[in-house]
């Protein structure tokens, strides 16, 4: 096949992939709603379809284009959303056995893509001489990768808030019935306080945090316990390698532009991006801050690392501007 | 017994210089103000790429003053045009580090107290989150014995108690050690960073093939950044540019930009030669130089009769608009000859090829100029007086313009009057080529146009820290994945006498990832008593298990 035809077929591939994942995520509600197994079986096997399109499109692209295809917003989108659905599936679906956070994945998968296909749009082309080295590929799937996996994180934190809110209200209606049922142990312990309950002092992770037995039928959003446990462990794993993909992209920095760091916009931000996700960790292990505050931290985190994937390439000038 | 109760109005006692002294340490050190800190910086550093900067956008920087009046001049006076060298970002980063220090201190003296000592005895085992207990052949002694080469085996440090019965054993001091490399190569990068920065310099040169340029501070164009605590020193090392290429695609997009040079000691002696290129810097005698820009140089020379006025290259710039494809657009320089009276400057404008721009004209898509082919220069001659010796840029309100005209190259023209001496193709247009001078002239500014040569840029820095920057950069990186994937865990083993053999009693707990813990934990036991009784672990008789 001629080059032009593998733009073709990535490009179709990458349609494949947006409408198999609106797919997903409409099969994904619909579970929700009717708390039919059939219905989260046919909306993973959408997904999947959707995930091997994606990343037919990806190597469609580097065919065409004849290089790693990770060079521009768009081909970064593109394997963002892969890196996405790839995690949820193998992490969320298949080692926790949560079955219903898969709609809440692929609206932010479709997010990602609708964005690229609308701002980020370019044919497989070449590449300035600055991007053309091996740290550009080191530094790329860096990045991406720690933007997947923090995006997961926050993705989970928004739910933990949303099931927190409802176990509160929960408790709330049981505290307001006449006469208050007894409300002790393990309930009062899950329900009535501000911090996930299962929490030692001092220690940064809940006791006995293995993955959770499959549940018996478990319809709903899990505990907040559970959510909150999957968002750090996302987090925590996600932090070390943006570390890893800045500093990559110090190295790669010195050697095209001969310094390490400059305060460029995209730099800037990475950083701050990372400042914040420091924060969240240190709060995570820091009296009064778990909970509710280090959930708003990680939320602040994944604005920051919007505004370092996006708004930096759409809205300030900088250095990065030809990664659009 | 009661407390006495203040009277409700009283203020709290006054603290003594010292009793303050010692709050503020508390405060600076406790995580809380590490975090506002942290926070601190990330909004100041959102500030400095929302505003433009000075250090990389000045022009930007007074577009915006001239724009927004009141609200720029308040900008300006803040430091929020130079966000990253403004005193409260340098006063946040400062009080961050001090309050990390701080905090790192105690931290890395209990870690050497910690690891000096051994594990602590436990009492009672059955209390721990895991525990078990089975009968193992052997006295109590000889059980323990065996209990802490197993121990040992799985990597935890172990203590004996003094009856020979029991073993403490602990790991996973990594963690905490990890934490405290991570937090400290921070301040060394801090440290590297200040002190090669503050050491160093980064300017730019630019080089017309055939030339050598010298590492001198006046040798620079346009601004050199140095540091703080420079010397002022420069390496006095020498580059002579041998060979400047370009590749480009048929798009027009840039390929690579490659400047072959040779390298020249201090005492002008070639030492080597070398390819500067993109994404491959060059280091030598202390400074490391990187291919930056390039351009156009035609060579011109100037007489009057037999005087020759000027004779080199010329360097040209660029006056592209945004959205312009910058190798479509034609070059400018100028030559300024202050010796005659009045003072004449003259204005160049470069069309490297020609051919490909007439074929833009024609088309209405201009062309990319990226190789020499025909080239063409325009030329405005202005007389007057020079208010400035600068090279790429001409003052006209004291001048006025006398002749324009064309050369091309191999031409000789007379600048004065805008005619052609000789050199000019007859198949061209007398539109292009300008008219041809009256037999017998004599040029007041004869000049030609021998050559086009080009021009490399390369910018050249000097930073005597990067290696350290790096080793700190590798060791946040190795502490934070040690801290993170590291988990302290204890194990207590203890063994009575009982019949004929003993009861081995097992009990622990792991600080982090206990999920880990709970999968190690089983394992473990197997290994003790597969040791102990020298048999499957399924044949063990366990006696007790939570």
């Amino acid at each position: 096949m001629t080059a032009a035809e593998w733009a073709r077929v990535s490009s179709d591939a990458f349609n494949v992939a947006l409408f198999a994942y609106i797919g997903a995520m409409v099969l994904s509600f619909a579970f929700l709603a009717f708390r039919r197994d059939g219905l989260h079986t046919a909306a993973i096997a959408v997904g999947v379809v959707g995930l091997a399109a994606n990343l037919m499109s990806i190597v469609g692209r580097g065919i065409a284009a004849d290089r790693t295809p990770w060079g521009n917003m768009y081909e970064y989108s593109s394997l963002l959303t892969a890196l996405i659905v790839l995690a949820y599936l193998v992490i969320v679906e298949w080692r926790y056995r949560v079955r219903t956070l898969g709609g809440f994945v692929f609206a932010f998968a479709i997010f990602t893509m609708a964005m690229a296909v609308s701002f980020f749009y370019v044919g497989p082309t070449d590449l300035l001489p600055a991007l053309n080295s091996y740290w550009r590929q080191i530094h790329v799937t860096a990045m991406i990768t720690a933007s997947s996996l923090l995006g997961i994180g926050c993705l989970f934190t928004i739910l933990y808030l949303v099931k927190l809110g409802s176990e509160r209200r929960q408790v709330a209606a049981l505290r307001a019935q006449t006469p208050p049922p007894i409300l002790g142990g393990s309930v009062e312990a899950d329900l009535g306080t501000d911090a996930p309950p299962d929490y030692a002092p001092g220690a940064d992770e809940p006791v006995g945090s293995g993955a959770p037995a499959e549940p018996a039928r478990r319809i709903g959003l899990p505990p907040s316990a559970t959510l909150d446990r999957l968002a750090y462990r996302f987090i925590q794993f996600g932090f070390p390698i943006w570390t890893f993909g800045v500093l990559c992209g110090a190295i790669w920095a010195q050697q095209t532009w001969g310094r390490y760091w400059g305060w460029d916009p995209k730099e800037t931000w990475s950083f701050i991006t990372w400042t914040i996700f420091a924060g969240y960790l240190h709060a995570r292990a820091t009296a009064g801050w778990r909970g509710t505050k280090a959930a708003a931290v990680a939320l602040v985190g994944f604005v920051s690392l919007l505004i370092t994937y996006y708004a930096v390439n759409l809205w300030i000038a900088g250095l990065h501007t030809y990664a659009k | 017994m009661s407390l006495p109760v203040p009277p409700a109005s009283s203020r709290p006692p006054r603290l003594t210089l010292r009793q303050s002294f010692a709050v503020a340490w508390r405060t600076l050190r406790s995580m809380r103000t590490a975090l506002v800190l942290l926070f601190l910086l990330a909004t100041a550093s959102a500030v400095g790429t929302l505003l433009p900067q000075i250090p990389s956008s000045p022009e930007r920087v007074a577009s915006y003053r001239a724009t927004h009046r009141g609200l720029g001049a308040f900008f300006s006076r803040a430091g929020f045009f130079d966000v990253f060298g403004s005193w409260w970002f340098v006063l946040i980063l400062s009080l961050l580090f001090v309050s990390l220090v701080a905090c790192l201190i105690p931290r890395s003296r209990a870690m050497i107290r910690s690891i000096r000592q051994h594990p602590i005895q436990a009492r009672e085992l059955d209390a721990f989150p895991h525990y078990r207990e089975f009968v193992v052949p052997g006295a109590p002694a000889e059980a323990a014995a065996t209990a802490r080469t197993v121990l040992r085996r799985h990597r935890y440090r172990v203590a004996m108690s003094d009856d020979g019965r029991a073993v403490a054993a602990e790991k996973g001091a990594l963690r905490e050690a990890g934490s405290l490399v991570f937090h400290w190569a921070f301040v060394l990068l801090l440290v590297t960073v200040i002190v090669g920065k503050g050491t160093g310099y980064v300017g730019h040169a630019t080089i017309v093939e055939g030339q050598t340029w010298t590492d001198a501070a006046f040798n620079y164009d346009g601004d050199i950044r140095t540091g703080r605590f420079s010397s002022g020193g420069h390496t006095g090392i020498g580059i002579h540019l041998l060979d400047f290429a370009d590749a480009f695609r048929q798009s027009g997009v840039p390929m690579d930009f490659t400047s072959t040079v040779e390298l020249l000691d201090p005492a002008g002696d070639p030492v080597r030669t070398d390819v500067v290129s993109i994404n491959h810097p060059v280091s030598f005698g202390g400074v490391r130089i990187f291919q930056y820009g390039f351009g156009w140089a035609p060579v011109v020379t100037i007489r009057d009769g037999d005087r020759l006025l000027y004779d080199g290259p010329i360097v040209m710039g660029q006056d592209a608009s945004a959205g312009e494809n910058p190798l479509a657009v034609p070059w400018i320089g100028f030559v300024k000859l202050p010796t005659l009276r009045p003072q004449v400057a003259i204005q160049l404008e470069l069309y490297p090829d020609s051919v490909a721009y007439v074929s833009g004209l024609l088309s209405g898509t201009p062309q990319p100029m990226t190789e020499a082919n025909a080239p063409f220069m325009r030329y405005a001659v202005w007389e007057g007086r020079l208010t400035d010796p600068s090279l790429t840029s001409l003052d006209t309100r004291f001048m006025h313009q006398t002749a324009t005209g064309g050369i091309g190259q191999g031409w000789t023209v007379d600048a004065s009057s805008g005619c052609v001496v000789s050199g000019a193709p007859r198949r061209l247009p007398q539109a292009v080529t300008g008219v041809g001078c009256p037999a017998g002239t004599v040029a007041k500014l004869a000049m030609t146009f021998p050559e086009l040569k080009r021009y490399s840029r390369l910018q050249i820095s000097r930073d005597t820290t990067v290696p350290f920057v790096l080793v700190a950069a590798i060791l946040i990186l190795a502490g934070l994945i040690a801290a993170m994937y590291s988990s302290r865990r204890k194990v207590w083993v203890r063994a009575e006498a009982r019949d004929d053999g003993s009861i081995l009693q097992v009990g622990g707990f792991a600080l982090q990832r206990k999920d880990r813990f709970e999968e190690a934990f089983p394992k473990l036991v197997d290994d003790l008593s597969a040791a102990a009784t020298r048999a499957p672990a399924e044949s063990r008789q366990e006696v007790g298990a939570r």
